[in-house]
């Protein structure tokens, strides 16, 4: 059987195999999201990604309260390298 | 008891888990699936930051370098 130790029948990225051509949530490391289309991915978890908002979030340091804002920005198309994702997250059916 | 790592994965798959990451940020769901890297699958996942509850994600895969610990929640 071609299974690893964990026996089962499915691997984590046939999760995000059923997400291609889907508006995905890629949550990334320095407090950063992605939200677009996945046109493609690899085992590294690079991806290609179109229509892009990426959502930057921004600690404040002005006040003395911890006041975080976000600054986003649009991308028609984007390589994503895979070393920088924490987490994808498919839209809810 | 399990008696190695990789049974006490196997015996929490399908179970509500606690993953930890490097950040400090916790995910409470069913673990779905993992593969060799650490990979996960989850359902029902929240996302818990200082033990607040901030996002509800559902299904959702963690890349496995960002991973602390997986704990086996109760019930």
């Amino acid at each position: 059987m071609a299974d690893t130790d964990a026996a089962q029948t499915t691997e984590p990225l046939d999760l995000v195999k059923l997400s291609l051509d889907e508006r995905i949530l890629v949550k990334m490391r320095g407090d950063r999201e992605l939200h677009g289309v996945l046109h493609a991915f690899d085992q590294h978890m690079n991806m290609v990604l179109g229509k892009v908002q990426e959502i930057i979030t921004v600690v404040s340091l002005d006040d003395g309260e911890d006041a975080t804002h976000t600054v986003t920005k649009e991308h028609e198309m984007l390589f994503v390298r895979g070393d920088g994702v924490i987490l994808v997250s498919p839209p809810r059916r | 008891m399990p008696t190695n790592p990789s049974e006490f994965l196997a015996r929490v798959i399908g179970q509500r888990v606690v993953v930890k990451l490097n950040s400090g940020i916790d995910y409470r769901g069913v673990l779905e699936s993992l593969d060799g890297y650490m990979n996960l699958a989850m359902s029902g996942t929240k996302e818990y930051v200082n033990g607040q509850e901030k996002n509800d994600y559902g299904d959702c895969f963690i890349r496995g370098n960002n991973v602390l610990y997986i704990a086996a929640d109760k019930q």
